[in-house]
């Protein structure tokens, strides 16, 4: 195992009551990697992406962030870990959550100030900094419902990254966005990856996935059934399983001709090809 | 003697009357924030004795007559050897009461409150008390101001039933003068006026209040 792994996921089994969401999923994350998680909808990958963050609890398998590891099946991590390993990993939601009582500014001063005790005119010049790398910086003062959904999502990758995270979870991060807005949310985060942020995305965006992450992991009835190349995998799968949904995502009016385009991804290919 | 002689004859009992009814609304919201406050935490804490209490208190004390809260503070403590005076019998109905509407004011305004806002604020590392500092509570609070609000409107009129156990307030001016003058109509119009003035007045300042806390907010 090489040195420079940030995200070591072993084993990981989560159930909810007697339903088993995933099982068994194991997989490394390396610095400055870009891994896209994608599969079908209810495969489980929102659940898995939040487990590492633990925002879901899990029942068995490990999973360490740099030096912090959080066991599941036992007791609840120590406040310590979870803290840690929470300033140390971002998170950007498919539904913002941005904060509504505060500005887009103070969305993003709030993470440093109160996990880190950072000086409010430090966390300012910060905030404004990271608002206006992604174009925000006329926006700064607006408060999120005065705020476009793509601009949310920008003001609540930049509160992330406000942390300065060892790596960023996204799940779904367009999947709630109208059409004209993805692009600018698919920008920033290529921007994150051309930086060489580690990234483990969540997403629907094929076109995308083929060409920012190095990684794609696919994801289906709660295993994973492919993980590899993301070229490799997204033009010559070889697992059975996400050659057919593949062929859904990607092709969904021909699949479509089979009376087998009825997957809730089907549509979501034809917004895939960005700038 | 025409009616707004006699008004102006007792304006000033009334005024002493208002100042009473005032003073009983300020204690018993106090009291009625206080124990609103215990409540949700209680039935929302994971002491399971202590959300049991919580419960049964509120589904009992909602459900009971304000009138009959006021008598059991008056009279059946004073049985029992509690004797509190007037004014703080008043206060403790009324606050008994009111905690129960308040509790259930304050527990609605936290469960508005959206999971996701809870998830990001831990997601940023946030302690669980700073997310309830700066995430939670600043938009629960702003879910219980209109029901708040109302719920104090209310209190100020219920507190005109203290009358009946010899409270100096506004309502027993009211009634004492009625009886001095033979003049019930005029007496308790003139009450109705000053009640409703208040009213206005305060409802009046809530409103800009909760406005403002809106607009900065948007």
């Amino acid at each position: 195992m090489s040195s420079d792994v940030v995200v070591d996921i072993q084993g990981l089994t989560k159930r909810f009551g007697p339903r088993t969401v995933f099982e068994d999923i194991s997989f490394q994350v390396h610095r400055s990697e870009v891994v896209a998680v994608i599969g079908p909808s209810g495969a489980g990958k929102s659940t898995f992406i939040r487990c590492i963050n633990y925002l879901h609890p899990f029942e068995a398998g490990r999973i360490r962030v740099l030096d912090h590891e959080l066991v599941g099946g036992g007791g609840p991590p120590s406040k310590a870990t979870l803290r840690q390993i929470r300033m140390q990993v971002g998170m950007a939601f498919q539904t913002f959550n941005l904060f509504p009582h505060l500005t887009a500014l103070g969305n993003v001063m709030l993470g440093p100030m109160e996990t880190k005790r950072v000086p409010a005119s430090e966390a300012r010049d910060k905030a404004m900094a990271l608002l206006t790398s992604v174009g925000l910086a006329d926006r700064a003062e607006a408060y999120p419902r005065r705020l476009s959904g793509g601009e949310q999502q920008r003001v609540a990758i930049c509160r992330a990254l406000a942390m300065d995270p060892e790596v960023m979870l996204f799940d779904e991060p367009t999947s709630m966005l109208d059409p004209e807005m993805v692009g600018e949310v698919l920008g920033t985060i290529r921007g994150l990856a051309a930086q060489g942020m580690t990234l483990i995305l969540v997403t629907h965006e094929m076109q995308f996935a083929k060409e920012v992450a190095d990684t794609v992991v696919v994801m289906a009835d709660g295993r994973v059934v492919e993980t590899g190349p993301a070229r490799d995998v997204l033009e010559h799968p070889t697992s059975e399983r996400s050659r057919t949904f593949l062929t859904r995502v990607l092709k969904p009016l021909e699949a479509a001709g089979d009376g087998q385009a009825s997957g809730p991804g089907a549509t979501t290919a034809l917004g895939g090809d960005h700038p | 003697m025409s009616t707004l002689q006699l008004w102006g004859q007792y304006l000033p009992q009334f005024l002493a009357g208002l100042v009473v009814s005032l003073q009983l609304t300020g204690a018993a919201l106090v009291l009625a924030l206080a124990l609103g406050t215990l409540l949700v935490l209680a039935r929302t804490g994971r002491i399971r004795i202590l959300a049991a209490i919580a419960t049964g208190y509120v589904e009992v004390f909602r459900a009971v007559p304000v009138l009959v809260l006021l008598f059991t503070a008056y009279y059946s403590l004073a049985q029992l050897g509690l004797r509190l005076p007037g004014f703080w019998a008043g206060v403790v109905a009324l606050g008994a009461f009111y905690g129960t509407l308040y509790g259930e004011d304050m527990r609605s305004g936290l469960q508005s409150v959206d999971p996701g806002q809870r998830e990001a604020a831990v997601a940023l590392g946030l302690s669980n008390g700073a997310v309830m500092r700066r995430v939670v509570l600043p938009q629960a609070f702003l879910a219980f101001l209109p029901p708040g609000t109302n719920e104090l409107s209310n209190l100020i009129k219920d507190t005109s039933l203290v009358l009946t156990i010899g409270v100096t307030d506004l309502m027993f001016q009211a009634n004492a003068a009625a009886a001095a003058t033979f003049q019930p109509m005029d007496m308790f119009l003139l009450a109705g006026l000053v009640y409703f003035a208040f009213y206005i007045l305060l409802s009046r300042i809530l409103a800009r209040w909760e406005l403002n806390v809106q607009r900065r907010r948007s």
